[in-house]
């Protein structure tokens, strides 16, 4: 038997559907968090024996009238794929407008279930709805529901009057409508009776207030900045370096314990395949966990809690100048926790160019994957400043304005479209919520480093161990070995930013596979199994010595982290980015574009950096000034060609008219 | 007759029409409880957005989409 949840955006379907599920799904506080069709069973404590039942989550919709690619995949589905019932999500705080969708979904002859969602806080509001009157006018039953509890939600009730309605069907229709002004003039009577309500909503309220501060035209970025900073410091300066110390503690004692296993007699180079190549460089990774939680866990927390949305007010603007709208927040925001999912809520844009830019752009938000690598140089090379890492969100936020409004030229497309968004209202973030988020996250993470990047770490060290006739390279001479004879080519081009030497060559084309891979391959062709100090909390004297091993300056440390921050991102991101855009051409582009202006930007961070500290420009100044020129060319040239474009498409325009 | 852009805060207005050659945004607004002989508020004005009361929810709305809205008191 198959349930669909349908419902408006942010009625708290997802979270219906993993309270219902046992599922782990991403929920956020804002409309648009779920742009596909998500099934699962639901769990055996609700449904009777013997009968399994399939629920299907949908993205939240208003109406059945598509304005939304996410609207129309439930549309599709529920016409097309019939659902033996529907549970319709109502949001008990905003009843006239979701009984929109409910008057619809009557007409389909599929039996509705009404779900009387968040009905504690319409109560906390002193809202007062008669759900007999409700019952009785709609003709389905309606059950109160509170899915963000964990017991006395209405859950069993909820699928026990499923079960019935499915038995049963539906037995008459609501005969109101002939067209939808008169499904409104119905609901408005409807609402009318049913619903009492002790303040108007128009009246103002705390949260407006709050909201003329943290979206105010200029306190706003500020507020935005010191929000991250927090974050940052939190993440990788307070709380989650702690917890990393105790986490290495254990890694380290199971490289020990692995180490006195295998004993003396084992083939040292298989020793050293398990010790170094995977235990040293899934370690490596995996110590960065903790960091990583830590900031998953504030950021889950900063989405519950509403402030995201009114994010995207304040950078509207900004957004309206490239040639974007504050839709194309959603996806950046999501993409700091994963490009692939960032990428996929680009549906949510209706107009082409700016849904392409945006999955185009996504990928320069630093993404968890990518916080390892910030976490490692911010600690080694900067003693664990978290500017580092608020410095990086913020390129990352301003490269997208510079992409954008570049790609604008070059398209030549200057259309505009409208920008509308609900506003949710804050709340207080659920400790609990963004507890079983992480976990979520961190059992993915767990499961990558010991696939990907555990086989990827193992054949980096097979082939730093072997050269090319599978001999044994000599301590003496690790150059001669196969990977480093392949990237030595590719190092040659990183001299210009400071870091060409064929380990970071190697680093950052393991990082296209998995970015984490960056620190692990690093790890491994260092021969580093630590890069947290064990004595101290503080990074410093420990990164000062991991620093001299990796015999880079800052300077260049730097612009390597630019480099791999801001090139094309992994392979699965860059599939997500393929199958957004629906088109070669724009692939092509954006990869050759992220490789431009990832590579420019490290050049400039190198030469200038190194210009700045010690007073001459660094090494192979001319030869990166020349490809960087030539880079620029040609996004001059095509950008000259997409303005003329422009120009020829608006002048007939003009002839025409 | 005037745009929401030019309204009064925290006074209730009546929507008199959508003017937009984009059908799908005047029914994406049908669907929010924003079509002709509705109520509509605007609460504050934020950057450069618009933050209307439409039935029971907040919306932020931009200039564009606030002048094609032609509401009278």
């Amino acid at each position: 038997m198959k349930i669909a949840l349908a419902g408006n955006p942010n009625c708290g379907k997802t979270t219906m559907f993993n309270a219902l599920t046992g599922r782990n799904e991403r929920v956020g506080n804002w409309s648009g968090v779920t742009v596909d069709k998500k099934e699962a069973s639901i769990k055996h404590s609700f449904a009777p024996e013997g009968e399994n039942l399939i629920l299907v989550d949908l993205p939240g919709a208003y109406s059945l009238s598509t304005y939304s690619t996410e609207e129309s995949i439930a549309k599709d589905f529920i016409l097309q794929e019939k659902p033996d019932v529907i549970i319709n999500i109502v949001d008990a705080t905003n009843l006239n407008r979701s009984l929109f969708l409910t008057t619809q979904l009557l007409e389909l002859n599929i039996p509705v279930v009404v779900a009387l969602n968040k009905i504690d806080l319409a109560e906390k509001k002193g809202n007062r709805i008669d759900v007999t009157a409700l019952s009785e006018a709609l003709k389905v039953p309606v059950v109160c529901t509170v899915s963000t509890r964990s017991s006395d939600n209405g859950l069993p009730e909820l699928i026990k009057a499923v079960l019935a309605a499915e038995e049963f069907g539906q037995e008459e229709r609501v005969p109101f409508v002939r067209n939808d002004r008169q499904r409104y003039a119905f609901i408005n009577e409807l609402v009318r009776d049913a619903e009492r309500k002790k303040l108007s909503s128009e009246q103002q309220t705390l949260q407006d207030k709050v909201d003329r501060i943290v979206a105010h035209k200029w306190l706003g970025i500020p507020i935005f900045a010191a929000v991250i900073y927090l974050v940052f410091s939190i993440s990788q300066a307070w709380l989650g370096l702690f917890l990393a110390d105790f986490f290495v503690g254990w890694i380290d004692k199971s490289y020990e314990a692995v180490a006195s296993l295998l004993g003396e007699d084992v083939n040292p180079v298989l020793a050293a395949l398990l010790l170094d190549g995977i235990i040293g460089g899934v370690g490596a990774v995996i110590g960065f966990l903790p960091l990583i939680m830590v900031l998953f866990f504030c950021l889950a927390l900063l989405e519950d809690c509403g402030y995201m949305a009114r994010v995207a007010v304040v950078m509207d603007r900004f957004f309206k100048k490239v040639g974007l709208s504050g839709k194309s927040i959603i996806p950046v925001i999501i993409g700091t926790g994963c490009a692939i999912p960032g990428i996929m809520s680009t549906r949510t844009i209706k107009n082409i160019r700016q849904r392409r830019t945006t999955a185009m752009l996504t990928p320069y938000m630093p993404c968890g994957a990518k916080l390892s690598i910030i976490a490692l140089f911010a600690g080694v090379f900067f003693a664990d400043n978290a500017w580092v890492g608020t410095s990086m969100y913020f390129l990352g936020i301003i490269l997208v304005f510079v992409g954008a409004l570049i790609i604008r030229k070059i398209t030549g497309d200057y259309s505009k479209s409208y920008f509308i968004m609900e506003l949710p209202e804050y709340r207080i973030p659920s400790v609990k919520r963004a507890v079983i988020s992480v976990f979520g996250r961190a059992k993915a993470f767990i499961i990558k480093a010991g696939t990907i990047i555990l086989v990827c770490n193992a054949v980096v060290h097979l082939l730093q161990t072997f050269d090319w006739k599978l001999q044994v390279v000599a301590e003496s001479a690790p150059e001669t070995s196969i990977l480093a004879s392949i990237a030595m080519p590719l190092a040659v081009l990183f001299v210009p930013l400071g870091f060409g030497m064929w380990q970071f060559a190697a680093a950052a084309v393991t990082g296209f596979i998995a970015k984490e891979n960056v620190v692990g391959t690093l790890a491994v062709t260092f021969a580093i199994t630590n890069f947290f100090d064990m004595e101290e909390l503080a990074l410093v004297e420990g990164g000062a010595e991991v620093g001299t091993i990796l015999g880079i300056s800052s300077v260049a440390a730097l612009a390597y982290l630019v480099f791999n921050l801001f090139t094309p991102p992994c392979f699965a991101a860059i599939g997500a980015m393929n199958s957004e855009m629906e088109s070669r051409k724009w692939l092509v582009g954006a990869i050759a574009f992220q490789l431009g202006v990832g590579y420019t930007l490290a050049f400039l961070v190198y030469q200038f950096g190194t210009l700045f500290t010690t007073g001459s420009v660094g090494e192979g100044f001319g030869a990166g000034l020349l490809i960087v020129s030539a880079i620029v060319a040609t996004f001059v040239i095509l950008m000259r060609r997409g303005v003329r474009k422009h120009q020829i498409r608006t002048s007939v325009q003009a002839v025409k008219s | 007759m005037m745009s929401l852009a030019q309204a009064n805060l925290n006074k209730p207005y009546i929507v008199d029409s959508v003017h937009t050659d984009q059908e799908d945004i005047r029914e994406f607004l049908f669907a929010l409880g924003c079509y002709p002989g509705e109520r509509i508020t605007l609460i504050s004005k934020l950057a450069s957005n618009y933050i209307v009361n439409i039935k029971d929810a907040r919306y932020s709305i931009d200039e564009d989409l606030a002048k094609a809205i032609i509401i009278c008191a």
